[in-house]
């Protein structure tokens, strides 16, 4: 048993964002992928375990090639994701803006 | 045009004790004060302040200390203190924005926040176009190939 870790929070590093962005245009090998972001290819690897971990990605063999790819297409995730990012970012927007309107 | 696909807004309603003019300037111009930027921004912790175009077609982009930039959205609609509508890159790479809504109605002394996030049905159509052409290229390259060994 593997533990699974959440969409919400494999969506939640800059890195992992970009890289479900890059696989949205297609299935891409771990070489590709870190030829197109400033992180190396272990470290591409080890995005790509959370987002597997999480049901966002998956991977398979191609001939001789390793590619991963979504698992679907990843805007229902991606939505739910969203979903989860406003109720923490309202909850810090209102005690933001509850403090600058006493102070003022 | 595939298939009429719905994919309903992310819809989110909360009452803020401040005047309604507060808390349109907090959620647009200070948006720095609350967004979570260590997580939910193109630089991470780098990120020291995040401009807001106070006008229609204005852009809201990230900062770095060094002056590096990270583009966010932009403005398609801006009445303040009330509405406020932006064009919104959630990853930073794609094509197609979704859009958010925010409506700041009075309420006594307090306001109502409601956002509304929209057009997931634009970006998952933006995804499959890639996916149709990143098959179709593949299909030539490999067909060359094919067509070299055979």
């Amino acid at each position: 048993m593997s533990t699974n870790a959440h969409p919400l929070d494999a969506l939640g590093d800059p890195t992992r964002r970009q890289l479900f962005e890059l696989l949205r245009r297609g299935p891409q090998s771990v070489g590709e992928l870190a030829a197109q972001l400033p992180v190396s290819r272990p470290a591409v690897s080890q995005h790509l375990r959370v987002l597997e971990s999480a049901g966002l990605v998956t991977h398979e063999r191609v001939r001789t090639r390793h590619l991963y790819e979504l698992n679907g297409n990843g805007v229902v995730e991606l939505r739910a994701w969203v979903d989860g990012f406003w109720d923490e970012a309202l909850a810090r927007f209102k005690a933001a803006a509850e403090t600058k309107g006493e102070a003022s | 045009m595939s298939d009429a696909l719905v994919i309903e807004a992310v819809r989110k309603t909360i009452t803020v004790d401040c005047v309604v003019e507060e808390a349109f300037r907090v959620f647009t111009t200070d948006m720095i004060s609350w967004w979570p930027i260590g997580s939910h921004s193109i630089h991470g912790n780098e990120v020291k302040e995040i401009l807001f175009e106070e006008r229609e077609g204005g852009e809201v982009y990230e900062v770095t200390a060094e002056g590096k930039k990270g583009y966010w959205g932009s403005v398609l609609s801006w009445e303040p203190p009330t509405r406020v509508v932006l064009a919104w890159n959630i990853l930073e790479r794609e094509a197609v924005p979704t859009e958010v809504e925010v409506r700041f109605t009075a309420e006594r002394e307090k306001t109502r926040v409601d956002l509304e996030h929209r057009g997931w049905e634009a970006v998952e159509e933006d995804g499959s176009a890639k996916r149709d052409n990143y098959d179709t290229g593949w299909g030539h390259v490999l067909g060359l190939y094919e067509a070299r060994l055979g």
